[in-house]
């Protein structure tokens, strides 16, 4: 196996994320201009405590190894083989590089997510769950565009990011993904069936190179029919 | 139906928790499910149907308003607190017997899976008509399952998953169940499964909300 260069950690303020609030509202079932009460006062109560965050991070690891293999559907980082499905494979073909993420919304919000949506009050759990999602997503958006960036002076592109779990890559593969970030990355482990604690977090794949396509739609790539974000 | 239970219902159905509490906007300075069902019963209305026809009514409303996009997760949250603190009153009453449910209802999301809102949304809407509810959590494997139902002897599963890669354990889980205690019905949901994957898979049923769960559950239990 190669040897594994260190992964880039970084840390954020909530202030430095790009969270679109009428979109949290809107997951909450409402419009901006109508919020009824309690729901607007919860949600600027969990914006303001995410203010305070500590622990928003993100890591990610360039791989210049990788192999995409067509016949097994999945693709080789460092001699490690992720079984990613066709569709993923294909919306990474063309590319020369992986780079592989973890990002999360970190354990503080996560830990008041779960005890509030099973205790005393799940309304204001649920404000923070789908604030933390949204939090984790902005993390991935921003090491998205970091590595944008990094990789524009020579001349390359990416994909969309993709994540286990979602069309047909297997979350077991996520062992995999962590050796490459160096275990723990972002303070992120594993449970025994791969998934992610602090739960508020994500991971996945974007795939580097001077052919690959970034798709503003990809929602067609997805079966789940009843999703929020289907446009 | 008596005004006091006729005002329960709508307590559940809106979320009005208690007299302090400000939503819904329309129901603000009222009293709530709390000193409504506590007033019932200190006036000796029959435990049995401020559940049957003061809280269960709400909360069916409550289910048909949201497979019906009229209502969202969070007023759905509000009728389950509402209907969550009414229950506290009645507990008592389930234990000595003068109140009953109409039967047990093992819930949790598969194996490999930590998404809760949608199962939370469905055990709530179940215990809010009239079943005796078992959460067993998330990431949660068939021995876990089994050990409950042999617990629960004729308790109904409810199985949840939100990714697609999961859809395996489900069947896994339904397998291991049915081969365990062949008589256990088996109810599936999620955003990866449908109708036809509940048959591939040996299940009794798919829902697609909570209230299809509970006209399920009616129609085999209660």
């Amino acid at each position: 196996m190669s040897i594994v260069k260190t992964a880039t950690e970084l840390k954020f303020h909530f202030r430095d994320l790009v969270i679109d609030q009428d979109q949290i509202i809107k997951l909450l079932g409402y419009s901006s201009d109508c919020l009824p009460e309690p729901f607007g006062s919860y949600l600027n109560e969990t914006i303001r405590d995410c203010s305070h965050l500590e622990d928003i991070r993100g890591t990610y690891q360039i791989i210049e190894d990788v192999e995409l293999v067509a016949r097994r559907s999945s693709i080789l980082a460092n001699h490690l083989e992720f079984k990613v499905g066709k569709t993923i494979r294909k919306e990474l073909e063309g590319a020369e590089k992986l780079a592989f993420f973890v990002s999360t919304a970190g354990s503080t919000l996560s830990e008041k997510a779960v005890a509030l949506l099973g205790g005393e009050d799940p309304v204001l759990g649920y404000v923070y769950d789908i604030l933390g999602g949204a939090i984790a997503e902005a993390v991935g958006d921003k090491l998205q565009q970091l590595i944008r960036q990094r990789v524009k002076k020579d001349g390359c592109n990416i994909t969309n990011r993709y994540s286990p779990g979602y069309c047909h890559w297997d979350v077991s593969d996520q062992y995999k993904l962590f050796r490459l970030l160096g275990g723990s990355p972002s303070g992120v482990s594993l449970t025994p069936s791969s998934l992610m604690n602090p739960v508020k977090s994500i991971s996945g794949v974007i795939g580097i190179g001077k052919d690959v396509h970034f798709r503003e739609y990809q929602c067609d790539l997805c079966q789940m029919k009843n999703c929020f974000y289907k446009k | 139906m008596s005004d006091i239970l006729s005002k329960l219902s709508d307590c559940i159905e809106f979320g009005k928790i208690n007299l302090a509490s400000p939503f819904p906007p329309q129901m603000k300075e009222q009293e709530g499910a709390d000193e409504l069902t506590a007033k019932a019963l200190a006036q000796g209305i029959n435990p049995q149907d401020v559940l049957t026809q003061g809280l269960m009514p709400g909360m069916e409303r409550v289910g048909v308003k949201f497979r019906e996009n009229k209502v969202f997760v969070p007023q759905v949250l509000m009728s389950a607190k509402a209907m969550g603190t009414a229950m506290l009153h009645l507990k008592p009453h389930f234990l000595s017997g003068a109140a009953k449910q109409k039967g047990t209802f093992i819930i949790g999301t598969v194996l490999g899976d930590l998404h809760d809102i949608g199962k939370n949304l469905v055990a709530m809407m179940v215990e809010g008509s009239g079943y005796k509810v078992i959460d067993l959590g998330t990431d949660v494997d068939a021995a876990k399952f089994i050990a409950a139902l042999r617990e629960n002897p004729g308790a109904v599963v409810g199985l949840s998953a939100l990714l697609t890669t999961t859809m395996v354990n489900m069947e896994k889980i339904t397998q291991e169940i049915k081969q365990a205690l062949p008589d256990t019905l088996v109810t599936i949901g999620g955003a990866p499964v449908n109708n036809d994957f509940c048959n591939k898979i040996g299940a009794d049923n798919y829902s697609s909300d909570p209230q299809g769960v509970v006209e399920f559950l009616n129609t085999k239990v209660a």
